[in-house]
């Protein structure tokens, strides 16, 4: 194990060509090295050997689903999950006296990586209003500042509550108790920042806020779609699946602005051919799109979809399917119609020729699977976006049988689960009313406050109270000096957190970090050793059993935490809440979940069963739970991001040494970029029609329709095959580019995947610190 | 590609002898060959078939489902296909005609003994006698499935079930 690093991490950036195939050997090396970094072989091995096992530790990262049990590998992680649980389970700690020698403004100076690296946190500390240190603070102490500054609110509605994705079912359920009881739903979370354009969309068409397919429909398409995601870096066990479905017989068409090295070929590190062969060939057909042009294709599709059905009738469409189960096919029809292909081919950047290629595939496929992620999310018409792409898995009947279906790929382990267990500021009634009736409080109607509105709340000072449970909100959020801004003009802020972050260094006149258990380590309390809940992507919902020694005797679990804030702030006011049987015994809250969470009933037997319960997704019994009660097709105005003349189109992105806000180094590596984040990826044609030089530097200006400059300083250009008009940067660096107002319409999701930026010559380099 | 064909009288109802073939997750307890059933979805399942010491994992797609009438299943997966029925029609003295057809490809719908078509009539022959004997000494079923499927796709039941079902509301 390394010491944590004393200095900023201080590199000379080195470009190389990108990599042409994803995991293999290098793989295995970068997580074994990474892992032994911060903890020692012992613990490197009770993580990994258990992650992803029945009875096992749940992979904190990315929430793709494990294989059926009696399926998975004696290794079952891939190489940003094996990274990313060893830097929970490392050996590092915050003591009393780091706060002692750093003060919140010299903290507020360090970069992401250099904050992460520090190690585990300990015990819990504050900093009171007028210093600009933190100290130590008993757990008392901290619940009964907490509560104090709850109840002099005006209202609880200047209360806000954060759920990142890293939190339990039972911790979420907890949470959106507790504001409920307290009396708002102001709820917001990290899904409004991911895939809430999804659930919108998905709801609005298929009556489900969640994908419709199983790994096992995955392996059975003819044709698989991978839309706007990069798996190789942010799914990598994803990659295995399209092996399998490749394996299989599958085709698989990649769309994305980025040659991804594991959009092209990837080398199973679990198997003989993927340590000494080629691999296997993941997209054979590549399409090189411009940001936000998603929408167009999909048109483009679907619009000689109903041509191909006008010269052979009969014989393309799915017609008994759209005849018994869909509604708006004969308004989608003649609208997308009406899409001209000069419009397409602007805003995709692809030829018609390709696109063609694209039906001819379509044609030859019985089963369908679209997957897409932040990508398509993460634009304003992102909501059309996917509403189009659920109307081409519609005309051929893709959905609801074996092989078909929609496949939103979600980034963060339980960030689905979280919402299914009520972390959402517009909960629908009967979810409310279950709630009365179990706890016997009447919750708040109202709809509250999503990560967005929160923020623009928090700045005009309708906002005074904030709670994170999990997550790093101020580097997730866009805009990030508003952002920061608005949390700095808070009374209280509050993080509930394993390692230090930023968001702990941007707080309000009085600030709390309540240090708790990590996923990996053991959670004793009263009735005995407990076990978490967590919901993949594919909607299974599992146990987490930590195994490590907890990083100190003072950390708290969540729900222990949540619990106690609870008691201490509500007393015996609020409802019939046995918030001391739920600390004892996490499997009472699970019972209270089973009589209000629809799917779970009878939670705490089914979910020891080995691979747990499948929640049922009503799009596979051909029931549709949204408006009209049918599959909906629907027609979607022609929208494209557009960029003026010397102007191109950002997209932010993670680098591969990367875990959502932290970067674990400064490298990433399939692109070719070492140590240096400040980079942007530019088409070398766009370097030379600007004026630029490789290695040049930049300032990355926004360009935006209020008066604010956002401006991003200190970026290398570094040319790079992305598509012609598009530029690309890591985020968190570049969030402080996306305005708090560029929001995807209906979703309210930032656009951080369309930015309209200007590239300025800039003098000098400045030292890479975060938020500076 | 043959075909094996087999039928079995059972001496009990159609609709009873019906909804306990509709049970497919308990055919291992009766079953010799027939070691694991996991019923992914309703039209969706994953079979294991063990014949000595070789077993075989396939999956297969349920593409028709007509309660107390038949169902009709299809291999899926790269390797040559096999598709299958199972009709039930009223027999003599109120039991049911139970009949089974199964076309397998050359490495067919198990790879255990898809390439020896007398094998396969033979074990399909035993696997129904072993459901009738379970069947018929249960008396009624023990429990039942009666969703109809259509091309491989669920048809909603009539009322449609209960929107508490499954969780409904957006998730980002």
């Amino acid at each position: 194990m390394k010491k944590a690093p004393g200095d900023e991490p201080n590199e000379a950036l080195t470009v190389s060509s990108p990599k042409k195939w994803a995991a293999g050997v290098p793989a295995v090396v970068h997580a074994l090295e990474y892992s032994l970094e911060e903890t020692s072989p012992v613990r490197t091995g009770e993580t990994l050997l258990t992650m992803n096992q029945v009875g096992g530790i749940d992979c904190p990262g990315c929430a793709w689903a494990d294989p059926a049990p009696g399926h998975r590998h004696r290794n079952e992680y891939c190489e940003n999950g094996a990274k990313h649980i060893n830097d929970e389970a490392t050996s590092r700690r915050v003591t009393p006296d780091f706060f002692r020698t750093h003060t919140v403004s010299e903290l507020a100076r360090r970069s992401d990586q250099w904050l992460n690296q520090q190690g585990r946190l300990t015990e819990p500390v504050v900093k009171r209003p007028g210093s600009d240190f933190y100290e130590p603070i008993s757990w008392h102490d901290a619940f009964g500042l907490l509560a104090g500054e709850l109840k002099s609110l005006d209202s609880p509605d200047e209360a806000v509550f954060y759920t990142s994705g890293r939190a339990s079912n039972e911790a979420a359920f907890l949470l959106q108790l507790f504001a409920r009881a307290l009396g708002t739903n102001n709820l917001p979370d990290c899904s409004n920042l991911c895939h809430e354009s999804s659930g919108f969309a998905l709801h609005e068409t298929l009556g489900t806020g969640k994908g419709t397919v199983s790994l096992d429909d995955l392996h059975h398409a003819d044709l698989i779609f991978v839309v706007g995601q990069n798996p190789g870096s942010n799914h990598p066990r994803q990659l295995s699946a399209l092996e399998q479905a490749k394996r299989n017989g599958a085709r698989i068409i990649a769309v994305n602005p980025l040659p991804e090295a594991g959009l092209l070929r990837f080398k199973n590190p679990q198997k003989p051919r993927g340590l000494i062969g080629k691999g296997t060939q993941i997209a054979d057909r590549f399409l090189q799109i411009r940001n936000g042009g998603d929408l167009a294709l999909f048109q483009g599709i679907n619009r000689l979809l109903l041509e191909a059905e006008d010269a052979r009738p009969g014989r393309v469409l799915a017609h008994d399917f759209i005849r018994s189960d869909t509604k708006g096919f004969e308004e989608f029809a003649a609208h997308v119609r009406t899409v001209g292909w000069d419009d397409i081919l602007a805003a995709t950047g692809l030829t018609r020729e390709e696109i063609e290629q694209v039906r001819d595939e379509v044609l030859r496929s019985e089963r369908v699977i679209v997957c897409w992620a932040m990508g398509i999310t993460q634009h304003k018409h992102a909501v059309p976006t996917i509403r189009e792409m659920v109307n081409f898995l519609l005309l051929r009947g893709n959905v609801g049988r074996a092989g078909t279906g929609a496949c939103p790929v979600r980034g963060h382990s339980n960030v689905q689960g979280d919402r299914t267990m009520g972390i959402w500021e517009q909960m629908p009634d009967d979810f409310l009313d279950a709630l009365q009736e179990e706890f016997g409080f009447d919750p708040p109607r109202a709809h509250g406050l999503d990560s967005v509105n929160a923020i623009r709340a928090m700045r005009e000072g309708r906002v005074k109270f904030f709670l994170a449970l999990a997550g790093n909100f101020v580097r997730a959020a866009p805009d990030s000096e508003i952002t920061e801004e608005a949390m700095r003009g808070c009374r209280l802020t509050a993080h509930i957190s394993t390692k230090l972050n930023r968001s702990h260094t941007v707080c309000g006149e009085t600030a709390l970090i309540l240090p708790t258990l990590g996923r990996t380590e053991r959670d004793v309390q009263a009735d005995g050793e407990q076990f978490v809940t967590v919901e993949n992507s594919m909607s299974e919902v599992h146990t987490s059993h930590g195994r490590l020694r907890p990083s100190s005797p003072l950390l708290l679990s969540e729900i222990s935490i949540l619990c106690r804030l609870a008691r201490h702030t509500l007393g015996d006011g609020v409802g019939d809440i046995p918030w001391d049987r739920f600390e004892a015994d996490y499997g009472v809250i699970r019972d209270s979940i089973s009589r209000i969470v629809p799917g779970l009933h009878d939670f705490n037997r089914r979910v020891t069963r080995p691979g747990g319960i499948q929640l049922p997704n009503a799009v596979n019994e051909g029931v549709y739970h949204n408006d009209v009660g049918k599959a909906l097709f629907t027609a979607n105005a022609f929208e494209m991001p557009r960029a003026p003349e010397g102007h191109l189109l950002l997209q932010t992105l993670r680098s591969h040494d990367q875990w959502n806000t932290v970067p674990y180094t400064a490298d990433d590596r399939y692109r070719g970029i070492r140590g240096s984040r400040r980079v942007v990826l530019v088409n070398p044609e766009d370097v030379s029609a600007l004026g630029l030089a490789e290695g040049q530097y930049v300032d990355l200006v926004g360009v935006w329709d209020d008066d604010t400059e956002r401006r991003a300083e200190g970026f290398r250009v570094v040319p790079y095959p992305t598509a012609r008009g598009c530029a690309a940067a890591y985020y968190p660096e570049t969030n402080v580019l996306v305005p708090l107002d560029s929001v995807a319409d209906k979703s309210n999701q930032p656009t951080s995947k369309g930015i309209v930026v200007r590239l300025e010559p800039a003098a000098a380099p400045v030292p890479a610190a975060a938020g500076s | 590609m043959y075909t094996v064909e087999e039928t079995i009288e059972v001496a009990v109802p159609v609709r009873t002898a019906y909804n306990q073939w509709t049970q497919f997750k308990g055919f291992p307890g009766f079953m010799t060959v027939v070691k694991k059933v996991v019923q992914v979805r309703p039209a969706l399942l994953t079979w294991t078939l063990g014949f000595g010491p070789v077993h075989r994992e396939f999956q297969i797609e349920i593409v028709e489902q007509e309660p107390d009438s038949h169902l009709t299943w299809q291999g899926l997966g790269r390797r040559p296909v096999h598709r299958g029925e199972v009709s039930f029609r009223p027999g003599t003295a109120g039991g049911t005609a139970v009949t089974v057809r199964i076309e397998i490809g050359s490495r067919g719908a198990t790879g255990v003994f898809g390439g020896l078509p007398r094998l396969a009539g033979r074990v399909v022959r035993t696997e129904l006698t072993h459901f009738k004997e379970y069947v018929e000494g249960l008396g009624a079923e023990s429990g039942a499935w009666r969703g109809v499927i259509r091309d491989g796709r669920v048809r909603p039941r009539e009322p449609k079930p209960d929107r508490s079902r499954a969780a409904h509301w957006p998730v980002g």
